[in-house]
């Protein structure tokens, strides 16, 4: 899969929630071969931002030509992001990194997202139930307040299963997405695949509440402060575990961004 | 592409004046697809050591105004794994492009033994010698920041490679003339600046600096006047030492305007470094322009070499 560099204007931008975004852009090439959990790097048309470093964002629709990123904001760069306006010129570069699994090995797709982790999920969340039909795909969505929770109406195919938690208790069961995610392993018969993303604290939970023989597969997607996204300046690296008890530095956005949750070591770094 | 963008130096050609700076190029095949180096002026590789590095603790890099800090550590496969596997895909591809090896030591020994077994292999077109990566403990900055101890390094790498030697010069001393003199009396056939400045973000909700390391090495456009008066003030210097020597300038370009500074300033090569992350393709763009620009004023890019010292 090769990667496109291209100038694109934004088709379209919309606030979906507190906070939360949906730009659109059309990058036929990227459309056309990208995969649930990879990524793009986002820059501004020179001179039109103090904004310099691109930043990286995963897919979270696609139609035809169209591609659409959901975001936060939170710093400099994605309040930029949320001033723009249809028409604007933006650098893509993607896809970038690699994907989830598209073979869960199971009978059964959990996927747990918190927060601005929902976008590669939903992504996914699509993509698994067309491929199998059979499959049993059940996304699992949490948020801090009900203000941020992203409506997917629309969005998930019909067969996908919705389960919300939000710690106001605002919408859906009031807690975190942990702890909805645990009582639903719990209550799975077979082993299930496990897919998710969100806040670094959230996924090192994820990995202490799994018992590694009761999921077919554990992938969390990573994020780390990036700057090429193709391997060169090895900003974003992440801990794994290496043999003896040693710690490994790869690369969240080419060995990554979706790593075997089991092999991260959430407590470093 | 016409001549006017041709320059010699080092006893080598290149076809165009435009390099890639250490690190913000890997080893030429992460950008390969979109951005081939063959069409650079030459390729400078990422930091070779003698041995592998694992490299500094995340977060390693964080935006700045106009910039950012990085602290990788000098994560790199190590001298073997470099040899075997990186630098013969690289002399592969090459094409009209330079083969530039960047290398680094913790110690004299160290320096020697990395450049001269890059050296020492025919695809090497030259190497450039880091003199002062702010990123690694030991106070490896206060080495490239004494000019004893580059006269030291440089002369031990002298005596054992027969390639043209890049010394790349830190801005954080004082004087960096006196960094280029002892550079140039032990040997170097040519003098490659800036390397980073020293900088540091802090989080203000975590109260804590945001790099794990703390400090990280400032590149971005922020830094491009520093590197612009640090070329005019060496070549100054090597004019006064009447020795023939090119400069490679580093620093903050983005476009064939911020090249031209440098080149204006005294460089006859230039590297784009951090901007390649910006755009993959922005070394090639730069070169497009550049050309534009000798075609438009008719002119050849090494008659400017200098200019902005003329009276």
């Amino acid at each position: 899969m090769i990667p496109v560099f291209e100038w694109v204007r934004v088709t379209e931008i919309r606030e979906l929630a507190e906070k939360t975004y949906v730009i659109g852009f059309e990058e036929p090439r990227s459309a056309a071969q990208l995969l649930p959990g990879q990524f793009c790097m986002i820059s501004p048309a020179p001179g039109t931002s103090s904004v310099y470093i691109p930043r990286p964002f995963s897919y979270y629709r696609t139609s035809g030509n169209r591609i659409e990123i959901l975001f936060r904001t939170f710093g400099r760069a994605t309040r930029w992001m949320a001033h723009l306006s249809a028409g604007d010129r933006i650098g893509v570069f993607g896809p970038l990194g690699n994907a989830f699994s598209l073979q869960p090995q199971s009978a059964r797709a959990i996927l747990a997202g918190g927060g601005i982790g929902l976008p590669p999920l939903a992504l996914l969340a699509g993509r698994l139930a067309e491929a199998d039909t059979a499959l049993e795909v059940d996304l699992v969505y949490g948020e801090t307040e009900g203000s941020r929770v992203v409506n997917l109406e629309g969005v998930l195919p019909g067969t996908v299963r919705l389960h919300l938690a939000t710690e106001d208790g605002a919408v859906g069961r009031k807690g975190q997405v942990t702890d909805l995610l645990s009582d639903l392993i719990a209550s799975c018969d077979g082993r299930p695949a496990l897919y998710t993303c969100g806040p670094k604290a959230m996924l090192a939970a994820v990995s202490r509440m799994i018992d590694p023989a009761r999921v077919t597969l554990f992938e969390a997607s990573c994020e780390e402060h990036m700057a090429c996204g193709k391997g060169i300046c090895q900003g974003c690296v992440i801990p794994v575990k290496a043999p003896g008890n040693q710690t490994r530095y790869v690369r969240c956005c080419t060995e990554g961004p979706v790593f075997n949750g089991f092999e991260v070591k959430w407590e470093t770094g | 592409m016409g001549d006017r963008l041709k320059v010699h130096a080092l006893g080598l050609e290149f076809q165009n004046p435009v390099l890639v700076a250490s690190g913000t190029f890997g080893y030429g095949d992460e950008y390969w697809e979109v951005m081939p180096f063959s069409r650079f002026g030459a390729l400078v590789t990422k930091t070779i050591t003698a041995n592998p590095r694992e490299g500094n603790p995340p977060p390693r890099i964080v935006e700045t105004d106009s910039g950012m800090l990085n602290s990788i550590g000098l994560a790199n496969v190590g001298l073997e794994k470099f040899l075997e596997e990186k630098l013969p895909w690289i002399a592969g591809h090459a094409g009209n492009s330079r083969v530039i090896v960047n290398v680094a030591g913790f110690s004299t020994e160290e320096f020697v033994q990395v450049a001269a077994a890059v050296g020492g292999r025919p695809e090497v077109d030259a190497i450039e010698v880091n003199l002062g990566c702010p990123n690694v403990k030991a106070g490896y900055i206060h080495f490239g920041a004494d000019p004893e101890s580059i006269r030291r390094v440089i002369a031990g790498i002298r005596q054992n490679i027969k390639v043209p030697l890049v010394a790349k010069l830190t801005p954080n001393v004082t004087d960096i003339a006196a960094l280029a003199e002892a550079a140039v009396d032990a040997g170097a056939d040519c003098l490659s600046l800036i390397n980073t400045l020293p900088g540091m973000k802090i989080d203000i909700k975590r109260r804590r600096p945001v790099l794990a390391m703390g400090f990280g090495g400032l590149s971005g456009p922020a830094v491009r006047p520093v590197g612009v008066a640090c070329v005019y003030k060496v070549f100054q210097q090597l004019v006064r030492m009447q020795a023939p020597v090119p400069i490679i300038g580093i620093g903050g370009i983005t476009s064939a305007a911020d090249a031209l500074e440098y080149v204006m300033a005294g460089a006859s090569l230039v590297q784009v470094g951090t901007h390649n992350f910006v755009h993959p393709q922005a070394a090639g763009l730069v070169i497009d322009e550049l050309e534009e620009y000798c075609n438009s004023q008719n002119i050849r890019i090494t008659d400017l070499v200098g200019c902005a010292h003329e009276r």
